[in-house]
């Protein structure tokens, strides 16, 4: 009988134990909230997600918030395992290009429902608000987006005798060459440092001269790049490309070394790119680093640049919904979105813009056909392929144009997978 | 007494279990390998024949369940031009890194047997180094080394008046790019042929090529009459083995040519996989297209085999 009444006693105990941290681990589970962002918010600015995360920390007693930063080149592999696994984080950032696949295929929660309890959902940029949405719904939140901008040296500017920022493409082309003529001693400088394949810079052109990549038509994706404007406005980049490149240091790769390695360097006279690229262009050239909005064809208008951002979403899968829209609501307050501003980027409303290089820039922008298989396209390079042949002399630019848009509708239209 | 036929039966009954037991252990014995290969190898193999008669993309991975579709990744594969285009690139590919391989490979095991003890201990260590060397690390070390602005490779052969090689990129062309990945694969595959021949040559009888010697052979005449014919089935092993590796590899094209710059001009039967696979993921068609890839690594595995089918017999 004493044994009998010890082992139920032991059983009791050990059962009460296990429940209590079964459960008492469950909640901590549960009580974790998972962030995915991309690493620009960790090298850019880890305090406004401190801020949001404390703020979320103030409003939910008991919660934690547990943000892991991604790199662009592999988180939507990452993603789709988490997927595979039912381990999908709570809110996850994406591009506004990934999105269209993601939300045809109904992976992300439909937020529709809750878009007025986000600071100025009136007033998003229609273009990252767009991206967040499809078939009418709404799948993601705008975070942030970025323009183009020329980030140059207002020192060589200056020397070259060049005092006025260029209203025109062919006048800032021809204050490269001059730029390019004065420093022609310096080995391997280039007076506007970009890459042959950058696609971003090269269908601004197309975008100018109004062309497009692809247009939808009678339930059917059109390849649009063998057009007649978009013919002229590739024609015009690769002349711009040609009388801007020396030979001896014309790149078809823009990414390695980087564009503002390069200027740091003292190798170029400008920069093509978000508007952030001011940030590291080297202690000796920062008091001579400014920026002007790249001109159109058209004098006295702005080239269209390539609108970038990122949306925020809720996986369908996520098991704390309320939670992560409540975050999603901190991270994207009109506080947190002024001081991604004051970082260089374009906030998420219209009534927040400023002034800027970067807003003023964001007047004309583009952005990539809203079609479920368009990072195909990307992941194919077909872009890069087409411009590479161009430049390097291999194809026409009708040529090259006419298989680059085949290739685009081809893939396009292909059933989404 | 026990009678006579009850015996007789209790012998016989006794002499059957003992040849049924005698007949299954060479089976039982086999049973643990083949469940553990089956459950390791096995079950992955039957999922990705299932998964490549599926639709299975991302719509079908957010609900967790593919349809079937029979063939149609199959027909779809084998009709892209980029598939044949890719695998007849990746079979000149892998036949120019395994032609490099073993011809500095066998070169250089050579060279072992005849350098001194302490040579031959340094060129082993260094070889060593290699191998234990990862290949995404020897990737990274690889294009600092080659990096256009500061790599060491374009200043030394600056400073040796070999040409103009200030800022000279040595990924601009597909040609390019292959050089430099080829470069790679075949010094990281190096030490796996040098050692392992080296171990063949050893083995050669010394009194054969005396033999050799005596009836007035000179070095080639032996190496070709005598010392080949002994290392000859090490040597098929190690080519067979060397085609099954680099007709599949992916670490090194993928990571050195960079992400960025893959594309139909120069996919390798990897990169292309990964990229149809998982960069578009279309799953059902990477499935397929494994497949695929896994019947051609079987076809050249034949030498393979026989290779070492002959090696047992001999």
């Amino acid at each position: 009988m004493k044994f009998r009444g010890l082992a139920l006693l032991t059983t009791a105990l050990t059962l009460a134990v296990g429940i209590a941290t079964a459960s008492s681990a469950l909640g901590a589970t549960s009580n974790t909230l998972t962030v995915w962002l991309q690493v620009d918010a960790q090298n850019g600015w880890p305090d406004i997600v401190a801020a949001a995360n404390s703020a979320f920390e103030a409003n939910h007693p008991g919660w934690t918030v547990n943000v892991e930063y991604q790199q662009w080149s592999d988180h939507l592999q990452k993603f789709d395992a988490t997927i595979a696994g039912n381990d999908t984080p709570d809110v996850i950032e994406m591009g506004n290009t990934e999105m269209t696949k993601y939300m045809a295929a109904g992976e992300f929660a439909n937020l529709g429902g809750v878009k007025s309890q986000f600071a100025n959902s009136s007033h998003w940029l229609a273009g990252l608000q767009a991206s967040a949405t499809y078939m009418h719904h709404l799948f993601g939140v705008p975070y942030y987006a970025g323009s183009r901008v020329i980030t140059y040296r207002a020192d060589l500017f200056k020397k070259a005798h060049i005092h006025a920022v260029p209203k025109s493409l062919a006048q800032f082309q021809a204050d490269l060459v001059k730029v390019g003529s004065m420093e022609k001693g310096v080995q391997g400088f280039s007076p506007l440092y970009v890459g042959g394949e950058d696609w971003y810079t090269a269908l601004g052109f197309v975008f100018d001269y109004g062309g497009s990549i692809a247009t939808y038509k009678h339930g059917r994706w059109v390849g649009e790049l063998d057009s007649k404007q978009s013919i002229a406005g590739l024609t015009a980049f690769q002349q711009f490309f040609d009388a801007t490149q020396p030979k001896s240091s014309a790149r078809l790769d823009g990414s390695n070394p980087f564009p503002y390695t390069v200027f740091s360097q003292g190798k170029t006279a400008a920069n093509y790119g978000p508007a952030w690229y001011s940030c590291c262009t080297g202690k000796k050239y920062a008091s001579a680093t400014k920026q002007f909005v790249m001109p159109s064809h058209t004098p006295g208008q702005p080239m269209p640049g390539f609108l970038g951002g990122s949306d925020l979403a809720v996986p369908a899968q996520s098991a704390n919904q309320s939670e992560a829209e409540a975050w999603i609501a901190d991270f994207t307050s009109t506080t947190s979105e002024q001081a991604l501003a004051a970082k260089g980027n374009i906030p998420n409303a219209t009534n927040l813009l400023g002034n800027s290089v970067n807003d003023k820039a964001a007047a004309r922008s583009w952005f990539v056909p809203q079609a479920a298989n368009w990072v195909e396209v990307e992941n194919g390079n077909i872009l890069k392929t087409m411009l590479g042949a161009i430049l390097s002399g291999q194809l026409s630019v009708k040529q090259a144009a006419s298989v680059a848009s085949q290739n685009i509708a081809q893939t396009l239209n292909q059933p989404a997978s | 007494m026990v009678p006579a036929a009850a015996t007789g039966r209790s012998r016989r009954r006794r002499l059957a279990r003992q040849r049924l037991t005698r007949g299954a252990a060479p089976y039982l014995l086999l049973a643990p390998t083949v469940i553990a290969v089956g459950a390791i190898l096995g079950y992955p193999v039957v999922n990705l024949v299932e998964l490549s008669l599926q639709k299975y993309g991302l719509f079908e991975l957010v609900s967790h369940h593919g349809s079937y579709i029979g063939l149609a990744n199959f027909s779809s594969v084998l009709g892209d031009p980029i598939f044949w285009n890719t695998l007849w690139r990746t079979i000149a590919f892998a036949g120019a890194n395994v032609g490099l391989t073993m011809a500095i490979g066998v070169l250089l095991a050579l060279l072992l047997v005849r350098v001194s003890t302490w040579v031959r201990l340094l060129l082993t260590g260094a070889l060593v180094l290699v191998w234990s060397m990862p290949p995404v690390v020897a990737v990274q070390v690889w294009q600092w080394m080659t990096n256009l602005q500061n790599g060491v490779l374009n200043y030394t052969l600056t400073q040796l008046h070999i040409g103009n090689f200030f800022e000279h990129d040595w990924y601009s062309s597909t040609l390019s790019q292959y050089g430099m990945v080829t470069t790679l694969i075949v010094w990281g595959g190096l030490p796996f042929v040098v050692i392992t021949t080296y171990a063949a040559l050893s083995q050669v009888p010394p009194e054969l090529i005396e033999a050799a010697q005596l009836d007035g052979a000179r070095y080639w005449r032996v190496l070709k009459e005598v010392t080949l014919p002994v290392v000859r089935p090490v040597l098929l092993i190690m080519t067979s083995l060397s085609i099954i590796w680099d007709f599949g590899v992916f670490t090194q094209p993928y990571l050195l040519i960079g992400p960025g710059q893959q594309n139909s001009g120069n996919y390798l039967m990897s990169v292309y996989l990964y990229v149809q696979g998982y960069g578009n993921t279309n799953f059902g068609r990477g499935a397929a297209i494994s497949i695929l890839m896994l019947a051609v690594v079987a076809i050249l595995s034949i030498f393979y085999v026989r290779s070492m089918l002959r090696v047992g017999d001999e």
